[in-house]
């Protein structure tokens, strides 16, 4: 049986995609992520694996998506940073320290 | 095979500790529906829309919606959150059973004292009031009452704190060599990140403010409570900061379809805010003319330092999402967020969440910086800015983790779902409302803690659309977000009178893609991070506090207050060393 990682024996956990530390057998998890939904599924709160159709591994996984978000990210602050500069420093007078 | 709900609900599993966790929530979310109805009183009452109070009164409001978000809330909900992860990823009950009601009884005995010392100021002729706000430093003074009851309150939390790592070294004596479980070990990191903050606040309040409002000492030296307050006042952000981010690293990836992507980061990420949380509070006091302005440039630029675990945690925690979205089918390079479970409130409450948390960096990094600080200081554009952090990211995170956490502690499925989707949303869009239009008129010029910021023969200017827009979007923002807390509690309380159910949540926690394993050990090694967070402490406090002291008046004040120079505080240390070191000379001879 899988072993969350976060609990408890994390290192000797194989690589299967869920499971917890409360005591799920190993069939019940599978079963949540066969893509076979629990009829309620869609009422219950965090059941969003039961909608997983591949599963991805460490070195499958290339977070470009991440990427783009966060340079979007980064040129939102850079150009805020340049209209500030303009705005509150080069738009307003001298002002004298000391 | 369908599995019982005994073998998954954590209330089957661990009844006591959930019976806790159930009994922290109740405390919190009283707090939360107080507290919200007083913020909605001012945001109508500041932008004159509603008036139903004396302007007087307005400040007993401000007390009241500060400490009981800011600090009850949010910590009543924390102790919560991290009673249930360190039951759960240690898979063991606590040690004692009376020893965690009376820490949920300590500090909810303090709260019950504090909040009646604060609407006291509301009933005339009592004689009662403590209208000193959130930032409850010198020269504002409270009743006794006040400060005994936070007083009480932050033991309350220390004793938690012992109950966390009584549980921790019962499990380490049964595993040496295992790794700290993930969640345990952000419990852990954050508590001795509290421990060494709140000795700040706790010199502040039992030898100074406590003293001082039964009047046994005559004066306090103001600069000195105000720096312990800002001392504890900065490292509360991440006390408050933490559990959010547990949630975010632990439990979002789940409800995205996804795994963390990485463990060991997580772990760098609690332990650089560990060691930075705490020696950057004098960047609260940028205008205050009593700290050299070299100490406030050493608080600078371990603020900016600041900036990189969260700036790791939106990488994380973004890849991680990515990756559920990504098993979950979506493609391309922007459109997997479509994939991503936006039908769940929880899901979608903690992105949104995120998002605002994104949108608070920019206004923190402003804040941050010595010179552009002076633009906004003191200004609306400040609370503009922490409505973003504690106000949606903490507290919108909270808000939603609990349509994934109560079922577990009740047993009973959430009341309803659209309904809760429908309340994050609208946080989200009053937030949006309220909270830019807070920064447009901070940088207008229009002040924070102010119940009238309307003036005779001055009118405020904005480089964009008008004054009148933005309190109308205040006001907006500020009912859309009551009536959010309302959905919200009314949700909850309908989910706790519920009836049983089988499943009443997914409650399984997938394995990070990057596991602890090949991580070095020397992240799990507290006793060494402890000591450098204390020494880094004193390293940024020392000097500084000598000075304050000294060109205070001492310890009580009483002198006059002069602007500090590095070189006065340079002098009064090698005043005192060479001093002490001629003492102990003459002693040997």
């Amino acid at each position: 049986m899988a072993v969350d990682s976060t609990a408890e024996g994390a290192a000797a956990a194989p690589a299967s995609h869920a499971s917890d530390t409360e005591g799920v057998p190993a069939d019940a998890a599978s079963q949540s992520s066969s893509g076979q939904a629990d009829p309620r599924a869609d009422s219950i709160v965090g059941a969003a694996d039961d909608d997983i159709v591949r599963e991805i591994e460490h070195d499958d996984f290339d977070p470009v998506g991440t990427l783009v978000l966060v340079l979007i990210y980064m040129s939102i602050l850079i150009g805020m940073w340049v209209f500030m500069y303009f705005i509150e420093f080069l738009g307003r007078g001298l002002t004298v320290v000391g | 095979m369908a599995t019982t709900r005994s073998d998954r609900a954590f209330v089957d599993k661990f009844p006591h500790e959930a019976a806790i966790v159930k009994a922290t929530f109740l405390v919190a979310f009283v707090a939360l529906g107080i507290g919200a109805f007083f913020g909605l009183i001012q945001a109508l009452h500041r932008t004159n829309v509603l008036r139903v109070i004396e302007s007087a009164d307005y400040y007993t409001m401000l007390t009241g919606h500060g400490v009981l978000l800011a600090i009850v809330f949010t910590i009543f909900f924390l102790c919560g959150v991290f009673h249930w992860a360190v039951a759960r990823s240690l898979n063991r009950p606590a040690e004692s059973r009376l020893f965690s009601w009376a820490w949920v009884g300590l500090m909810t005995t303090g709260t019950v004292l504090t909040t009646v010392a604060i609407l006291g100021g509301l009933v005339p002729n009592l004689g009662m009031s403590a209208d000193v706000l959130f930032t409850f430093y010198a020269p504002l003074q409270a009743h006794p009452l006040f400060y005994i009851g936070l007083a009480m309150f932050i033991v309350g939390t220390w004793l938690a704190g012992a109950d966390w790592f009584l549980s921790y070294r019962a499990w380490r004596a049964n595993n040496s060599g295992e790794r700290i479980p993930l969640q345990t070990f952000m419990v852990l990191t954050t508590m001795i990140m509290w421990y060494v903050s709140t000795i700040g606040v706790a010199v502040s309040v039992v030898f100074f403010l406590i003293p001082w409002s039964l009047g046994l000492i005559e004066s306090v030296n103001p600069l000195l409570t105000r720096t312990l307050f800002w001392y504890f006042g900065h490292p509360i952000v991440y006390f408050w900061l933490m559990p959010a981010y547990l949630m975010w690293y632990t439990v979002l990836p789940k409800l995205a379809g996804g795994r963390l992507f990485s463990d060991p980061l997580a772990r760098v990420v609690f332990l650089l805010f560990l060691l930075l949380s705490t020696p950057v509070g004098i960047h609260h006091q940028y205008l205050d003319p009593g700290i050299a302005e070299g100490f406030k440039f050493i608080a600078m630029t371990n603020t900016m330092f600041l900036l990189l675990p969260s700036l790791l945690t939106a990488f994380t925690v973004v890849a991680s999402m990515e990756h559920g979205a990504r098993q979950r089918g979506g493609k391309g390079y922007v459109r997997w967020l479509g994939a991503l479970p936006w039908r769940d409130p929880a899901f979608t409450g903690m992105a949104l969440a995120g998002a605002m948390f994104a949108a608070g960096g920019f206004s923190g990094m402003i804040n941050a910086g010595m010179n552009i600080n002076y633009l906004i200081h003191n200004t609306l554009w400040v609370p503009g800015h922490f409505h973003l952090t504690v106000g949606t990211a903490v507290a919108l995170t909270m808000m939603a983790g609990s349509y994934w956490l109560v079922p577990q502690v009740t047993g009973t499925k959430l009341y309803s779902r659209p309904i809760g989707l429908l309340q994050v949303i609208m946080w989200f869009v009053g937030m949006v409302f309220m909270s830019n239009a807070m920064h447009r008129a901070g940088l207008a010029g229009i002040p924070r803690r102010t119940a009238e910021p309307q003036y005779q023969n001055f009118e405020f200017l904005t480089p964009i659309g008008s004054i009148f827009e933005l309190r109308v979007q205040i006001a907006l923002g500020g009912t859309l977000l009551f009536l959010s807390v309302v959905l919200f509690l009314f949700n909850i309380l309908l989910t706790s009178l519920g009836d049983e159910s089988d499943r009443p949540v997914d409650a399984a926690l997938p394995e990070p893609l990057s596991g602890p394993e090949g991580s070095p050990r020397i992240l799990d090694n507290l006793a060494m991070w402890t000591g450098i967070a204390a020494l880094l402490v004193i390293l940024a406090y020392t000097l500084p506090l000598a000075g304050i002291i000294q060109n205070g008046g001492g310890l009580f004040g009483g002198g006059l207050p002069v602007p500090a120079t590095l070189s006065a505080g340079l002098d009064f240390v090698v005043v005192t060393v060479s001093s002490a070191f001629n003492t102990l000379l003459g002693v040997i001879a």
